[in-house]
Protein backbone atom coordinates (compact mmCIF):
# COMPACT_ATOMS: atom_id res chain seq x y z
CA UNK A 1 0.00 0.00 0.00
CA UNK A 2 2.62 2.52 1.15
CA UNK A 3 6.32 2.03 0.54
CA UNK A 4 8.89 4.69 1.30
CA UNK A 5 12.49 4.03 0.26
CA UNK A 6 15.29 6.34 1.37
CA UNK A 7 12.94 9.31 1.21
CA UNK A 8 14.33 12.73 2.09
CA UNK A 9 12.57 16.06 2.03
CA UNK A 10 13.87 19.60 2.15
CA UNK A 11 11.88 22.75 1.45
CA UNK A 12 13.98 24.94 -0.84
CA UNK A 13 17.32 25.68 0.76
CA UNK A 14 16.01 24.99 4.28
CA UNK A 15 17.07 22.17 6.61
CA UNK A 16 16.20 18.56 5.84
CA UNK A 17 12.76 17.74 7.26
CA UNK A 18 12.92 14.02 6.48
CA UNK A 19 16.18 12.08 6.28
CA UNK A 20 16.35 8.86 4.27
CA UNK A 21 13.04 7.64 5.64
CA UNK A 22 11.85 4.11 4.85
CA UNK A 23 8.78 2.04 5.73
CA UNK A 24 6.25 -0.35 4.30
CA UNK A 25 2.58 -0.36 5.32
CA UNK A 26 0.43 -3.29 4.26
CA UNK A 27 -3.05 -2.78 2.77
CA UNK A 28 -5.70 -2.72 5.49
CA UNK A 29 -3.26 -1.73 8.23
CA UNK A 30 -3.77 0.97 10.86
CA UNK A 31 -0.73 2.92 12.05
CA UNK A 32 -0.15 5.93 14.21
CA UNK A 33 2.42 8.43 13.04
CA UNK A 34 3.89 9.89 16.20
CA UNK A 35 6.33 12.69 16.80
CA UNK A 36 6.65 16.02 18.50
CA UNK A 37 5.30 19.14 16.84
CA UNK A 38 7.63 20.06 13.98
CA UNK A 39 9.02 16.54 13.69
CA UNK A 40 7.86 16.30 10.07
CA UNK A 41 4.58 14.37 10.41
CA UNK A 42 2.62 16.75 8.22
CA UNK A 43 5.42 16.79 5.67
CA UNK A 44 5.40 13.01 5.51
CA UNK A 45 1.63 13.03 5.03
CA UNK A 46 1.99 15.63 2.26
CA UNK A 47 4.28 13.24 0.43
CA UNK A 48 1.64 10.54 0.79
CA UNK A 49 -1.29 12.58 -0.44
CA UNK A 50 0.90 13.80 -3.31
CA UNK A 51 0.95 17.46 -2.35
CA UNK A 52 4.74 17.42 -2.20
CA UNK A 53 7.51 15.70 -4.11
CA UNK A 54 10.42 14.16 -2.17
CA UNK A 55 13.84 15.74 -2.58
CA UNK A 56 15.25 12.26 -2.79
CA UNK A 57 14.16 8.63 -2.59
CA UNK A 58 11.11 6.80 -3.83
CA UNK A 59 7.47 6.92 -2.73
CA UNK A 60 5.24 4.06 -3.91
CA UNK A 61 1.49 3.96 -3.37
CA UNK A 62 -0.84 1.15 -4.40
CA UNK A 63 2.19 -0.60 -5.87
CA UNK A 64 3.16 2.28 -8.18
CA UNK A 65 6.12 4.63 -8.03
CA UNK A 66 4.42 8.04 -7.82
CA UNK A 67 7.34 9.79 -9.54
CA UNK A 68 6.58 7.82 -12.70
CA UNK A 69 2.90 8.68 -12.81
CA UNK A 70 1.48 10.97 -15.44
CA UNK A 71 -0.30 14.09 -14.22
CA UNK A 72 -3.64 12.47 -14.98
CA UNK A 73 -2.75 9.30 -13.08
CA UNK A 74 -1.60 11.33 -10.08
CA UNK A 75 -5.04 12.99 -10.00
CA UNK A 76 -6.74 9.60 -10.24
CA UNK A 77 -4.52 8.24 -7.46
CA UNK A 78 -5.42 11.18 -5.21
CA UNK A 79 -9.07 10.16 -5.52
CA UNK A 80 -8.18 6.88 -3.77
CA UNK A 81 -6.76 8.80 -0.80
CA UNK A 82 -8.89 10.47 1.85
CA UNK A 83 -7.33 13.22 3.92
CA UNK A 84 -8.51 14.68 7.22
CA UNK A 85 -6.73 17.93 7.95
CA UNK A 86 -6.04 19.27 11.42
CA UNK A 87 -7.77 22.54 10.53
CA UNK A 88 -10.53 20.68 8.61
CA UNK A 89 -10.11 22.89 5.53
CA UNK A 90 -13.82 23.07 4.86
CA UNK A 91 -14.84 25.51 2.17
CA UNK A 92 -16.60 28.25 4.11
CA UNK A 93 -19.08 29.35 1.45
CA UNK A 94 -20.26 25.81 0.68
CA UNK A 95 -22.80 23.99 2.83
CA UNK A 96 -21.89 20.87 4.77
CA UNK A 97 -23.60 18.88 2.02
CA UNK A 98 -21.63 20.59 -0.77
CA UNK A 99 -18.35 20.12 1.12
CA UNK A 100 -18.92 16.40 1.51
CA UNK A 101 -20.11 16.09 -2.09
CA UNK A 102 -16.87 17.53 -3.48
CA UNK A 103 -14.85 14.31 -3.93
CA UNK A 104 -17.77 12.64 -5.71
CA UNK A 105 -18.32 15.59 -8.02
CA UNK A 106 -14.61 15.75 -8.79
CA UNK A 107 -14.74 12.04 -9.64
CA UNK A 108 -17.63 12.80 -12.01
CA UNK A 109 -20.28 10.77 -10.15
CA UNK A 110 -23.85 11.28 -11.43
CA UNK A 111 -25.75 13.86 -9.40
CA UNK A 112 -28.45 11.47 -8.14
CA UNK A 113 -25.77 9.22 -6.63
CA UNK A 114 -24.00 12.22 -5.12
CA UNK A 115 -27.25 13.28 -3.44
CA UNK A 116 -28.11 9.87 -2.03
CA UNK A 117 -24.58 9.00 -0.82
CA UNK A 118 -23.90 12.36 0.80
CA UNK A 119 -27.29 12.45 2.52
CA UNK A 120 -26.77 8.94 3.86
CA UNK A 121 -23.29 9.65 5.17
CA UNK A 122 -24.21 12.97 6.77
CA UNK A 123 -27.15 11.28 8.47
CA UNK A 124 -24.79 8.59 9.71
CA UNK A 125 -22.45 11.12 11.31
CA UNK A 126 -25.41 12.87 12.91
CA UNK A 127 -25.56 15.93 10.68
CA UNK A 128 -28.83 15.27 8.89
CA UNK A 129 -30.32 18.48 10.24
CA UNK A 130 -27.19 20.52 9.44
CA UNK A 131 -26.74 19.51 5.80
CA UNK A 132 -27.42 22.96 4.45
CA UNK A 133 -25.51 24.77 7.20
CA UNK A 134 -22.35 26.67 6.30
CA UNK A 135 -19.21 25.46 8.14
CA UNK A 136 -18.67 28.70 10.11
CA UNK A 137 -22.09 28.17 11.72
CA UNK A 138 -21.20 24.64 12.88
CA UNK A 139 -19.49 23.70 16.16
CA UNK A 140 -15.92 22.37 16.12
CA UNK A 141 -17.14 18.80 16.55
CA UNK A 142 -19.65 19.15 13.73
CA UNK A 143 -17.04 20.64 11.43
CA UNK A 144 -14.77 17.74 12.23
CA UNK A 145 -17.46 15.24 11.30
CA UNK A 146 -18.05 17.06 8.02
CA UNK A 147 -14.30 16.90 7.34
CA UNK A 148 -14.20 13.18 8.08
CA UNK A 149 -17.32 12.54 6.00
CA UNK A 150 -15.67 14.38 3.12
CA UNK A 151 -12.52 12.28 3.52
CA UNK A 152 -14.37 8.95 3.43
CA UNK A 153 -17.28 9.68 1.02
CA UNK A 154 -15.28 8.40 -1.95
CA UNK A 155 -14.53 5.11 -0.11
CA UNK A 156 -10.78 5.72 -0.19
CA UNK A 157 -8.35 2.85 -0.01
CA UNK A 158 -6.03 4.97 2.11
CA UNK A 159 -7.07 7.44 4.80
CA UNK A 160 -4.52 9.95 6.08
CA UNK A 161 -5.42 11.99 9.14
CA UNK A 162 -3.28 14.88 10.33
CA UNK A 163 -3.87 15.55 14.04
CA UNK A 164 -7.59 14.86 13.65
CA UNK A 165 -8.10 15.06 17.40
CA UNK A 166 -6.11 18.24 17.85
CA UNK A 167 -9.09 20.55 18.22
CA UNK A 168 -11.52 18.41 20.19
CA UNK A 169 -11.92 17.26 23.78
CA UNK A 170 -10.94 13.79 24.99
CA UNK A 171 -14.42 12.34 24.72
CA UNK A 172 -14.77 13.23 21.05
CA UNK A 173 -11.15 12.25 20.39
CA UNK A 174 -11.78 8.75 21.73
CA UNK A 175 -14.95 8.44 19.69
CA UNK A 176 -13.01 9.46 16.60
CA UNK A 177 -10.45 6.76 17.21
CA UNK A 178 -13.19 4.15 17.26
CA UNK A 179 -14.63 5.64 14.08
CA UNK A 180 -11.26 5.27 12.38
CA UNK A 181 -11.01 1.70 13.60
CA UNK A 182 -14.45 0.96 12.15
CA UNK A 183 -13.29 2.34 8.84
CA UNK A 184 -10.15 0.26 9.07
CA UNK A 185 -12.25 -2.85 9.58
CA UNK A 186 -13.96 -2.18 6.26
CA UNK A 187 -10.54 -2.49 4.62
CA UNK A 188 -9.34 1.12 4.57
CA UNK A 189 -5.65 1.57 5.31
CA UNK A 190 -5.23 4.26 7.93
CA UNK A 191 -2.31 6.41 8.94
CA UNK A 192 -3.16 8.77 11.77
CA UNK A 193 -0.63 11.46 12.67
CA UNK A 194 -0.70 12.77 16.22
CA UNK A 195 1.66 14.18 18.80
CA UNK A 196 -0.64 12.93 21.57
CA UNK A 197 1.00 9.78 23.00
CA UNK A 198 -1.78 9.30 25.55
CA UNK A 199 -4.38 9.20 22.81
CA UNK A 200 -2.45 6.57 20.88
CA UNK A 201 -2.19 4.50 24.04
CA UNK A 202 -5.99 4.35 24.32
CA UNK A 203 -6.29 2.20 21.25
CA UNK A 204 -2.92 0.62 20.60
CA UNK A 205 -1.88 0.13 16.98
CA UNK A 206 1.56 -0.17 15.34
CA UNK A 207 3.41 3.12 15.42
CA UNK A 208 5.76 5.03 13.20
CA UNK A 209 7.76 7.54 15.19
CA UNK A 210 9.48 10.53 13.62
CA UNK A 211 12.47 11.85 15.52
CA UNK A 212 14.73 14.46 13.98
CA UNK A 213 13.62 13.53 10.50
CA UNK A 214 14.21 9.79 10.99
CA UNK A 215 11.39 7.22 11.01
CA UNK A 216 11.28 4.35 13.49
CA UNK A 217 8.70 1.55 13.54
CA UNK A 218 7.28 0.41 16.90
CA UNK A 219 4.92 -2.51 17.53
CA UNK A 220 1.42 -2.08 18.91
CA UNK A 221 0.76 -2.23 22.65
CA UNK A 222 -1.95 -4.34 24.23
CA UNK A 223 -5.31 -3.47 22.63
CA UNK A 224 -7.90 -1.79 24.86
CA UNK A 225 -11.34 -3.17 25.58
CA UNK A 226 -14.09 -2.77 22.96
CA UNK A 227 -16.58 0.06 23.64
CA UNK A 228 -19.62 -1.33 25.36
CA UNK A 229 -22.11 0.74 23.40
CA UNK A 230 -22.31 1.97 19.78
CA UNK A 231 -20.37 5.12 19.09
CA UNK A 232 -22.63 8.09 19.92
CA UNK A 233 -22.65 11.18 17.75
CA UNK A 234 -22.63 14.66 19.17
CA UNK A 235 -25.82 16.02 17.66
CA UNK A 236 -28.22 13.09 17.92
CA UNK A 237 -26.59 10.51 20.11
CA UNK A 238 -27.46 7.98 17.39
CA UNK A 239 -25.34 4.89 16.91
CA UNK A 240 -22.90 4.38 14.10
CA UNK A 241 -23.91 2.24 11.15
CA UNK B 1 -24.50 19.31 -22.44
CA UNK B 2 -22.60 18.45 -19.27
CA UNK B 3 -19.40 19.22 -21.14
CA UNK B 4 -20.43 22.87 -21.32
CA UNK B 5 -21.80 23.02 -17.80
CA UNK B 6 -18.89 25.28 -16.78
CA UNK B 7 -20.45 28.08 -18.81
CA UNK B 8 -23.29 28.36 -16.34
CA UNK B 9 -22.18 26.64 -13.11
CA UNK B 10 -20.62 28.75 -10.37
CA UNK B 11 -18.30 25.99 -9.08
CA UNK B 12 -16.52 25.67 -5.78
CA UNK B 13 -14.10 28.55 -6.30
CA UNK B 14 -16.12 31.66 -5.28
CA UNK B 15 -14.95 33.85 -8.15
CA UNK B 16 -18.24 35.74 -8.42
CA UNK B 17 -17.55 37.34 -5.03
CA UNK B 18 -14.17 38.75 -6.07
CA UNK B 19 -13.69 42.46 -6.69
CA UNK B 20 -12.62 41.51 -10.22
CA UNK B 21 -16.16 40.38 -10.97
CA UNK B 22 -17.29 43.96 -10.44
CA UNK B 23 -14.61 45.95 -12.26
CA UNK B 24 -13.56 43.59 -15.06
CA UNK B 25 -16.75 43.93 -17.16
CA UNK B 26 -16.44 47.73 -17.08
CA UNK B 27 -12.76 47.58 -17.96
CA UNK B 28 -13.45 45.22 -20.83
CA UNK B 29 -16.42 47.34 -21.91
CA UNK B 30 -14.17 50.39 -22.17
CA UNK B 31 -11.60 48.48 -24.22
CA UNK B 32 -14.24 46.98 -26.49
CA UNK B 33 -15.71 50.46 -26.96
CA UNK B 34 -12.33 51.79 -28.15
CA UNK B 35 -11.71 48.75 -30.33
CA UNK B 36 -15.20 49.00 -31.85
CA UNK B 37 -14.76 52.67 -32.72
CA UNK B 38 -11.35 51.96 -34.26
CA UNK B 39 -12.77 49.06 -36.28
CA UNK B 40 -15.73 51.14 -37.44
CA UNK B 41 -13.33 53.90 -38.50
CA UNK B 42 -11.34 51.37 -40.51
CA UNK B 43 -14.49 50.04 -42.16
CA UNK B 44 -15.66 53.59 -42.98
CA UNK B 45 -12.29 54.51 -44.49
CA UNK B 46 -12.33 51.35 -46.57
CA UNK B 47 -15.84 52.18 -47.82
CA UNK B 48 -14.79 55.73 -48.63
CA UNK B 49 -11.74 54.57 -50.58
CA UNK B 50 -13.94 52.18 -52.53
CA UNK B 51 -16.37 55.02 -53.25
CA UNK B 52 -13.60 57.28 -54.55
CA UNK B 53 -12.33 54.56 -56.78
CA UNK B 54 -15.83 53.75 -58.03
CA UNK B 55 -16.60 57.38 -58.77
CA UNK B 56 -13.40 58.04 -60.68
CA UNK B 57 -12.97 54.74 -62.45
CA UNK B 58 -13.26 55.07 -66.24
CA UNK B 59 -13.14 58.85 -66.09
CA UNK B 60 -10.52 61.34 -67.22
CA UNK B 61 -10.21 65.07 -66.96
CA UNK B 62 -8.57 67.09 -69.71
CA UNK B 63 -7.26 70.49 -68.77
CA UNK B 64 -7.05 73.04 -71.62
CA UNK B 65 -4.98 76.11 -70.76
CA UNK B 66 -6.62 79.50 -71.31
CA UNK B 67 -5.51 81.46 -74.41
CA UNK B 68 -3.07 84.36 -74.00
CA UNK B 69 -6.02 86.71 -73.65
CA UNK B 70 -8.42 84.96 -71.26
CA UNK B 71 -11.26 87.25 -72.28
CA UNK B 72 -11.06 86.13 -75.93
CA UNK B 73 -14.05 83.77 -76.08
CA UNK B 74 -13.47 82.83 -79.73
CA UNK B 75 -9.90 81.69 -79.14
CA UNK B 76 -11.01 79.79 -76.05
CA UNK B 77 -13.80 77.99 -78.02
CA UNK B 78 -11.44 77.13 -80.90
CA UNK B 79 -9.00 75.49 -78.48
CA UNK B 80 -11.83 73.54 -76.91
CA UNK B 81 -13.15 72.38 -80.29
CA UNK B 82 -9.72 71.06 -81.30
CA UNK B 83 -9.39 69.23 -78.04
CA UNK B 84 -12.88 67.67 -78.22
CA UNK B 85 -12.18 66.56 -81.79
CA UNK B 86 -8.98 64.86 -80.72
CA UNK B 87 -10.87 63.13 -77.91
CA UNK B 88 -13.73 61.93 -80.09
CA UNK B 89 -11.24 60.38 -82.51
CA UNK B 90 -10.19 58.05 -79.72
CA UNK B 91 -12.16 54.73 -79.78
CA UNK B 92 -12.06 54.31 -75.97
CA UNK B 93 -13.90 57.58 -75.40
CA UNK B 94 -17.70 57.39 -75.34
CA UNK B 95 -18.65 60.73 -73.84
CA UNK B 96 -17.13 64.18 -73.62
CA UNK B 97 -18.51 67.01 -71.49
CA UNK B 98 -17.04 70.48 -71.54
CA UNK B 99 -17.53 72.17 -68.20
CA UNK B 100 -19.04 75.64 -68.60
CA UNK B 101 -16.99 78.57 -67.39
CA UNK B 102 -19.47 79.02 -64.53
CA UNK B 103 -18.95 75.40 -63.35
CA UNK B 104 -15.17 75.81 -63.34
CA UNK B 105 -15.55 79.06 -61.43
CA UNK B 106 -17.73 77.27 -58.84
CA UNK B 107 -14.92 74.77 -58.21
CA UNK B 108 -12.52 77.63 -57.49
CA UNK B 109 -14.92 79.75 -55.50
CA UNK B 110 -14.12 78.21 -52.12
CA UNK B 111 -10.53 79.47 -52.50
CA UNK B 112 -10.86 82.62 -54.65
CA UNK B 113 -14.32 83.83 -53.75
CA UNK B 114 -16.10 86.10 -56.25
CA UNK B 115 -12.79 86.71 -58.06
CA UNK B 116 -13.05 83.21 -59.53
CA UNK B 117 -15.71 84.51 -61.91
CA UNK B 118 -13.58 87.37 -63.26
CA UNK B 119 -13.25 86.87 -67.09
CA UNK B 120 -9.63 88.08 -67.12
CA UNK B 121 -8.57 85.28 -64.77
CA UNK B 122 -6.60 82.70 -66.85
CA UNK B 123 -8.56 79.73 -65.61
CA UNK B 124 -8.08 76.61 -67.75
CA UNK B 125 -11.11 74.91 -69.26
CA UNK B 126 -11.99 71.43 -68.07
CA UNK B 127 -13.37 68.55 -70.10
CA UNK B 128 -14.82 65.50 -68.34
CA UNK B 129 -14.25 62.35 -70.39
CA UNK B 130 -16.01 59.02 -69.91
CA UNK B 131 -14.28 55.90 -71.19
CA UNK B 132 -15.89 52.80 -72.63
CA UNK B 133 -14.14 50.64 -70.00
CA UNK B 134 -12.06 51.48 -66.94
CA UNK B 135 -9.00 49.81 -68.42
CA UNK B 136 -9.52 51.04 -71.98
CA UNK B 137 -6.26 51.89 -73.81
CA UNK B 138 -5.84 55.54 -74.78
CA UNK B 139 -3.10 55.07 -77.36
CA UNK B 140 -1.32 58.32 -78.25
CA UNK B 141 -4.13 60.55 -76.91
CA UNK B 142 -1.79 62.60 -74.74
CA UNK B 143 0.44 63.45 -77.75
CA UNK B 144 -2.56 64.29 -79.95
CA UNK B 145 -3.97 66.62 -77.29
CA UNK B 146 -0.62 68.33 -76.96
CA UNK B 147 -0.52 68.72 -80.76
CA UNK B 148 -4.08 70.13 -80.80
CA UNK B 149 -3.55 72.60 -77.96
CA UNK B 150 -0.04 73.01 -76.57
CA UNK B 151 -0.11 72.65 -72.81
CA UNK B 152 -3.32 70.55 -72.74
CA UNK B 153 -2.95 67.82 -70.11
CA UNK B 154 -4.65 64.56 -69.43
CA UNK B 155 -5.38 63.63 -65.80
CA UNK B 156 -6.47 60.05 -65.07
CA UNK B 157 -6.72 60.90 -61.31
CA UNK B 158 -4.32 58.11 -60.39
CA UNK B 159 -1.87 60.37 -58.60
CA UNK B 160 -4.64 61.95 -56.55
CA UNK B 161 -6.24 58.58 -55.84
CA UNK B 162 -2.90 57.08 -54.81
CA UNK B 163 -2.49 59.80 -52.19
CA UNK B 164 -6.01 59.33 -50.89
CA UNK B 165 -5.56 55.56 -50.78
CA UNK B 166 -2.32 56.00 -48.87
CA UNK B 167 -4.16 58.22 -46.37
CA UNK B 168 -7.01 55.73 -46.06
CA UNK B 169 -4.52 52.88 -45.69
CA UNK B 170 -2.67 54.73 -42.94
CA UNK B 171 -5.89 55.36 -41.03
CA UNK B 172 -6.91 51.71 -41.41
CA UNK B 173 -3.47 50.58 -40.22
CA UNK B 174 -3.73 52.89 -37.24
CA UNK B 175 -7.18 51.50 -36.45
CA UNK B 176 -5.92 47.92 -36.53
CA UNK B 177 -2.97 48.95 -34.36
CA UNK B 178 -5.42 50.39 -31.83
CA UNK B 179 -7.44 47.16 -31.93
CA UNK B 180 -4.28 45.10 -31.44
CA UNK B 181 -3.13 47.25 -28.50
CA UNK B 182 -6.56 47.23 -26.89
CA UNK B 183 -6.76 43.46 -27.40
CA UNK B 184 -3.33 42.98 -25.83
CA UNK B 185 -4.32 45.18 -22.88
CA UNK B 186 -7.54 43.19 -22.43
CA UNK B 187 -5.63 39.90 -22.50
CA UNK B 188 -3.09 41.23 -19.98
CA UNK B 189 -5.95 42.36 -17.73
CA UNK B 190 -7.60 38.93 -17.84
CA UNK B 191 -4.26 37.26 -17.07
CA UNK B 192 -3.73 39.59 -14.11
CA UNK B 193 -7.27 39.07 -12.80
CA UNK B 194 -6.99 35.28 -13.22
CA UNK B 195 -3.67 35.17 -11.39
CA UNK B 196 -5.13 37.29 -8.62
CA UNK B 197 -8.06 34.89 -8.41
CA UNK B 198 -5.68 31.95 -8.22
CA UNK B 199 -3.79 33.63 -5.39
CA UNK B 200 -6.93 34.63 -3.46
CA UNK B 201 -8.45 31.14 -3.73
CA UNK B 202 -5.21 29.25 -3.39
CA UNK B 203 -6.44 27.21 -0.41
CA UNK B 204 -9.61 26.04 -2.13
CA UNK B 205 -7.68 25.21 -5.30
CA UNK B 206 -5.05 23.24 -3.40
CA UNK B 207 -7.82 21.38 -1.60
CA UNK B 208 -9.49 20.47 -4.89
CA UNK B 209 -6.08 19.39 -6.19
CA UNK B 210 -5.51 17.13 -3.18
CA UNK B 211 -8.96 15.59 -3.66
CA UNK B 212 -7.96 14.54 -7.15
CA UNK B 213 -9.37 17.37 -9.23
CA UNK B 214 -7.65 17.56 -12.59
CA UNK B 215 -6.28 20.93 -13.66
CA UNK B 216 -9.08 21.24 -16.19
CA UNK B 217 -11.68 20.95 -13.41
CA UNK B 218 -10.31 24.13 -11.82
CA UNK B 219 -9.59 25.80 -15.17
CA UNK B 220 -13.21 25.33 -16.26
CA UNK B 221 -14.41 27.35 -13.26
CA UNK B 222 -12.10 30.23 -14.15
CA UNK B 223 -12.80 30.09 -17.86
CA UNK B 224 -16.57 30.04 -17.33
CA UNK B 225 -16.25 33.06 -15.05
CA UNK B 226 -14.02 34.90 -17.56
CA UNK B 227 -16.40 34.07 -20.41
CA UNK B 228 -19.37 35.54 -18.54
CA UNK B 229 -17.46 38.70 -17.60
CA UNK B 230 -15.99 39.09 -21.11
CA UNK B 231 -19.39 38.65 -22.69
CA UNK B 232 -20.95 41.22 -20.36
CA UNK B 233 -18.12 43.70 -21.00
CA UNK B 234 -18.26 43.06 -24.74
CA UNK B 235 -22.01 43.69 -24.86
CA UNK B 236 -21.67 46.92 -22.90
CA UNK B 237 -18.79 48.18 -25.05
CA UNK B 238 -20.40 47.25 -28.36
CA UNK B 239 -23.69 48.86 -27.31
CA UNK B 240 -21.90 52.06 -26.30
CA UNK B 241 -19.99 52.14 -29.62
CA UNK B 242 -23.23 51.63 -31.58
CA UNK B 243 -24.92 54.47 -29.72
CA UNK B 244 -21.88 56.71 -30.30
CA UNK B 245 -21.84 56.10 -34.06
CA UNK B 246 -25.59 56.52 -34.35
CA UNK B 247 -25.32 59.72 -32.32
CA UNK B 248 -22.57 61.15 -34.54
CA UNK B 249 -24.55 60.17 -37.65
CA UNK B 250 -27.58 61.98 -36.26
CA UNK B 251 -25.54 65.10 -35.50
CA UNK B 252 -24.05 65.13 -39.03
CA UNK B 253 -27.33 64.32 -40.78
CA UNK B 254 -27.68 66.20 -44.06
CA UNK B 255 -23.94 66.95 -44.26
CA UNK B 256 -22.49 65.60 -47.50
CA UNK B 257 -18.80 65.62 -48.30
CA UNK B 258 -16.76 63.64 -50.77
CA UNK B 259 -13.79 63.72 -48.42
CA UNK B 260 -15.62 62.56 -45.29
CA UNK B 261 -16.37 58.88 -44.81
CA UNK B 262 -20.05 58.10 -44.56
CA UNK B 263 -21.22 57.93 -40.93
CA UNK B 264 -23.65 55.07 -41.15
CA UNK B 265 -23.60 51.45 -40.09
CA UNK B 266 -23.34 49.13 -43.09
CA UNK B 267 -23.66 45.37 -42.93
CA UNK B 268 -19.94 44.91 -42.22
CA UNK B 269 -20.08 47.39 -39.33
CA UNK B 270 -23.13 45.64 -37.87
CA UNK B 271 -21.45 42.27 -38.28
CA UNK B 272 -18.38 43.55 -36.39
CA UNK B 273 -20.53 45.02 -33.61
CA UNK B 274 -22.45 41.77 -33.23
CA UNK B 275 -19.29 39.65 -33.35
CA UNK B 276 -17.33 41.72 -30.81
CA UNK B 277 -19.06 40.49 -27.58
CA UNK B 278 -18.74 36.75 -28.29
CA UNK B 279 -15.19 37.20 -29.56
CA UNK B 280 -14.31 39.16 -26.42
CA UNK B 281 -15.87 36.47 -24.22
CA UNK B 282 -14.04 33.75 -26.11
CA UNK B 283 -10.67 35.53 -25.86
CA UNK B 284 -11.22 36.10 -22.11
CA UNK B 285 -12.19 32.46 -21.65
CA UNK B 286 -9.18 31.07 -23.51
CA UNK B 287 -6.83 33.48 -21.75
CA UNK B 288 -8.14 32.45 -18.31
CA UNK B 289 -7.93 28.77 -19.21
CA UNK B 290 -4.36 29.11 -20.46
CA UNK B 291 -3.32 31.09 -17.36
CA UNK B 292 -4.84 28.59 -14.94
CA UNK B 293 -3.41 25.54 -16.67
CA UNK B 294 0.04 27.12 -16.79
CA UNK B 295 -0.10 28.05 -13.12
CA UNK B 296 -1.49 24.72 -11.91
CA UNK B 297 1.14 22.84 -13.87
CA UNK B 298 3.57 23.99 -11.17
CA UNK B 299 1.65 22.08 -8.49
CA UNK B 300 3.05 18.60 -7.81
Amino acid sequence: MIRLEEVSLRYGEGPQVLRRVGCHLEPGSFHYLLGASGAGKSSLLKLLYLAQRPSDGRVSLFGRDVARLTRRDRALMRRRIGVVFQDFRLIAHLSAFENVALPLRIAGEPEHRVRSQVSELLSWVGLKEAMEALPPTLSGGQQQRVAIARAVIGRPSLLLADEPTGNVDDRIATRLLYLFRELNRTGTTILLATHNEALAARMPQPRLRLVEGKLKEEPADTPPAEPAAPIPTEATGAGAR
Amino acid sequence: MRRFGFLFAAGEVPLARDASARFLPWLIAFMVYLAALALLAAVAMDAMAARWQGDLQGRLTVQVPAPGDPTNAQARQARLDRTVEALLQTPAVIEVEVLARGQTASLLEPWLGEAARAPELPVPDLIAVTLRRADAGLGDLAQRLEAAVPGATLDDHQRWLARLFALAGSIELLAFLVVALVGAAAIATVIFVTRTGLAIHRQVIELLHVMGARDLYVAEQFQGHALRLGLAGGLLGAAAATLTVLGVAWLLRGEQSLLLPSIRLGWLAWALLIALPPVTGLVAMLTARWTVLRTLARLP
